[in-house]
């Protein structure tokens, strides 16, 4: 497979999982972009891979994790979710999800990442810990510590928006 | 609410955050553009690293007193002169079929920088040429008319970002072409030389 084709095939993947884990769309278009140019540089290695998305995926992840790690990363604020591009859906269930992505910005980078790998990518634990280089004990460490933050954050979100 | 309850909410809020992501253009340009663009850093570097060894070779040479020729002046660069008429000699396009290195570009000052392939114009007497601007392959048509009258036209191309040699508009703009030797000249219509080549093989 040459470059032009995997992007062509993949490329809008990678921004919109830059998107889930970074929340903004401006840094997942950079995250796309700069696994990409990691990916084009070595292609020869990253297209004789196994699976040469899971390489690429690895990058951008990993990226996104490093860049958080930077002193001068600030959170960027989380984008509403556009309803224009979203697919339709019943209302009490959109009003559900926007609480739920809100509360996603409260977690850590890590627990917010395994979160998308677990149930945006479908990934299991095993290929998680491949891609983030840790144990597959800690994946499941951090996505319990995630889901038990989320259910807080959640519930306080709800509160809050019944008692204005 | 129950683990399955939030886990099917994520799963459904990723999945519209991710929907709600505009289509990306251009993904493949900017990947390769800003990769070669690092590269290129690299090969500066290299390439500056190499000029400084060839230049202490070359001294070493002319301390130990070699009868070797003088190599061939340095070719300027920038603002084009308005040429002498050029040597007589009718072009044809199978005077001009082969292969041509730049030696000069009016107003094109980066024909040493580093690049991926050779910069290099290839004629062919069936009246096509192709080529490299460093990063791109490229290619077309061409004919030569009486007394040198020249015209090409070009394909499509890809646009990789380098220091492109812009053959292309050398081509474009040339309305007469001269041979003097191994040297291929290309003039625009005010008799202005445009570019010079020389014979690579």
């Amino acid at each position: 497979m040459e470059f032009e084709e995997y992007v062509s095939a993949r490329g809008q993947e990678l921004v919109r999982l830059g998107f889930t884990v970074s929340g903004d769309y401006q840094r997942a278009e950079d995250l796309a972009q700069i696994a990409l140019m990691q990916a084009f540089r070595s292609w020869r290695k990253v297209r004789n891979a196994d699976d040469p998305h899971h390489y690429v995926r690895r990058i951008l992840v990993n990226e996104f994790l490093s860049m958080t790690r930077r002193r001068s990363y600030s959170e960027a604020p989380t984008a509403e979710l556009d309803p224009q591009g979203a697919v339709p859906d019943h209302a009490t269930d959109i009003a559900n999800s926007d609480d739920l992505w809100r509360a996603l910005a409260t977690l850590s980078a890590r627990e917010r990442v395994v979160l998308v790998l677990r149930y945006y990518q479908d990934l299991d634990d095993q290929t998680i810990a491949d891609v983030l280089g840790i144990k597959p004990s800690s994946v499941r460490a951090t996505a319990s510590r995630a889901l038990a933050s989320l259910r807080e954050s959640k519930l306080r979100l709800s509160n809050k928006a019944k008692s204005h | 609410m129950s683990n399955t309850d939030l886990e099917d909410d994520l799963r459904g809020t990723f999945e519209r955050a991710a929907a709600s992501v505009p289509e990306s253009s251009g993904l493949t340009e900017r990947a390769t553009t800003g990769a070669q663009r690092a590269q290129r850093r690299t090969w500066i570097i290299s390439g500056a690293a190499a000029a400084a060894v060839a230049a202490i070779a070359i001294a070493g040479f002319g301390l130990a007193g070699s009868n070797n020729k003088p190599s061939q002046p340095p070719v300027a660069g920038g603002q084009a002169p308005v040429s002498a008429t050029p040597t007589p000699q009718p072009p044809t396009a199978q005077t001009v079929s082969g292969t041509w290195r730049p030696l000069q570009m009016a107003g094109f000052k980066a024909l040493k920088a580093a690049r991926p392939s050779d910069p290099v114009l290839v004629f062919r007497a069936d009246g096509t040429w192709t080529g490299s601007d460093g990063c791109n392959g490229l290619q077309g048509t061409y004919s030569i008319g009486q007394r040198g009258a020249f015209t090409a036209t070009s394909g499509p191309q890809h646009l990789m970002g380098c220091d492109n040699v812009p053959h292309t508009g050398v081509l474009k703009a040339a309305k007469r072409i001269a041979i003097d030797g191994d040297t291929l000249q290309f003039f625009d219509a005010d008799g202005r030389q445009l570019a010079s080549y020389a014979r690579a093989r």
